[in-house]
């Protein structure tokens, strides 16, 4: 810590730990994975019996024309289950890591009286290069004199564009293309070639949002990305997946069984529990992106004091 | 010849190693995460890989291919795939956290260098 952390990264002396100990460890592992690998089926070996055996009972046990969903629904539900459930335990630690201080049950006013020391502890107002920063910071979060929404500003209103949201180009782009991709998502999980797509069409929801909270700037968003509204949503979905492999018990005789109707094949409702899978994981994956962007985009400036550019005589 | 994609999986994921161990930018270390991450992604893909195979879809098969042929092995191997996808989902949310997590540390140490995170040093 003798010279100061930008010089190091300018100059390309970025500071490593032995680089050739790591090396030779890499080396053995890459030395290891190439013999391991070359005993690997190449492409002209047979399939393995377990792909064949999807391959095979996929029309008649699901009468469903696409194998891979049939296996990632169907024949693996358990293991996708455990995944989901992965998924929501990383969802909550993002959430718990993330979570700043907040009023609890029983507030006596600890948070109030922690700000203000707080404030002390800062001291940011007193210099004046803080202060302009605090106020730029202000002005970008929309806080400033700007018109409510983007939507009212003057068209050729001069520079700078505010991180509020971006220009009337970008906008009106965002809102031609918003209808298609959400399209364009709903098709992937209800028919695509056959049910299934619940994962992929979560990751176009968290799209959508994302598009949206880009163009238009995060206040327009908010009702939609609320944590209490994605959490409930979120919970809802886990809920839909629980009770949906859970029904299989009764009316089909174990945990993940297809106790849904089969209907024909290449229909909206082909593939029996499939398509309840799909869709509640849609819920689930997509509010649980959702809910892990916006939590580190709206992490608080939560800085422990700088000793070294902070002034320090009155720190502590 | 499939080895091609095995042996750049392999350097991949030997990249990422090397990486994590050499490293002190906690970011480029998850950055090395990422790496070998992926390198999972092309090693399950290349293995679901079959020559002159087509997607494992149910539908009328392709020209020049009868439903027996397409049974004996002429599709992509539709578990490797599914288990690819389970891969993407998980490496999403380790990513996630650890980020998460990076963005903590650089708040409560004031670095991102690994070595100045010694909160738990004796």
């Amino acid at each position: 810590m003798s010279e100061p952390a930008p010089e190091r990264e300018l100059h390309g002396r970025e500071p490593m730990h032995r680089p050739w100990l790591g090396a030779l460890a890499a080396g053995g592992v890459l030395v290891g994975l190439v013999v391991a690998f070359a005993d690997l089926p190449d492409e002209t070996a047979a399939l393995p019996a377990i792909a064949r055996r999807a391959m095979v009972q996929t029309l008649p046990k699901f009468r469903t024309t696409e194998p891979v969903s049939a296996v990632v629904y169907g024949f693996r539900a358990m293991d996708t289950f455990g995944e989901t459930f992965l998924l929501l335990a990383a969802v909550v630690s993002v959430v718990v890591l993330t979570r700043t201080r907040e009023p609890r049950r029983g507030f006596m006013g600890e948070e109030r009286a922690g700000e203000e020391e707080q404030r002390r502890v800062d001291r940011g107002g007193s210099d004046e290069g803080s202060r302009t920063a605090r106020e730029a910071e202000a002005e970008e979060e929309g806080l400033g004199d700007a018109p409510a929404t983007p939507d009212d500003e003057p068209l050729a209103t001069p520079a700078p564009e505010r991180a509020e949201a971006m220009t009337v180009v970008t906008r009106t782009a965002v809102r031609v293309v918003l209808p298609l991709l959400a399209v364009a998502g709903c098709y992937l999980v209800s028919q695509g070639y056959s049910p299934g797509g619940g994962f992929p069409a979560g990751a176009v929801a968290l799209g959508l949002v994302l598009l949206v909270h880009t163009a238009f700037g995060y206040r327009r968003i908010a009702p939609v990305v609320r944590p209490v509204v994605m959490e409930a949503v979120e919970t809802v979905g886990a809920l839909a997946i629980i009770v949906a492999l859970l029904l299989g018990i009764p009316f089909a005789g174990s945990f993940a069984a297809s106790w849904v109707p089969l209907a024909p094949e290449q229909t909206l409702r082909s593939g029996g529990i499939l398509q309840v899978f799909s869709v509640s994981e849609l819920v689930e994956v997509g509010s649980g992106l959702v809910i892990v962007v916006f939590a580190l985009i709206g992490m608080r400036h939560d800085w422990a004091p700088d000793p070294e550019s902070d002034s320090s005589e009155d720190d502590r | 010849m499939i080895l091609v994609n095995y042996v750049v999986a392999a350097v991949v994921f030997s990249l990422g190693v090397y990486t994590i161990l050499t490293r002190r930018n906690l970011l480029k270390i998850v950055m090395g995460l990422s790496l070998m991450e992926s390198a999972g992604y092309v090693l399950l893909i290349s293995m679901a890989y079959r020559r002159g195979s087509t997607a494992p879809v149910l539908l009328k098969p392709p020209p020049g291919e009868t439903e027996r042929s397409l049974a004996r092995g002429n599709v992509a191997d539709p578990v490797l795939q599914n288990i690819a996808l389970t891969a993407v989902v998980i490496g999403v949310a380790v990513t996630a956290v650890l980020l998460t997590t990076v963005v903590r540390v650089a708040q409560h140490y004031r670095s991102l260098d690994a070595d100045d995170v010694r909160g738990l040093r004796g």
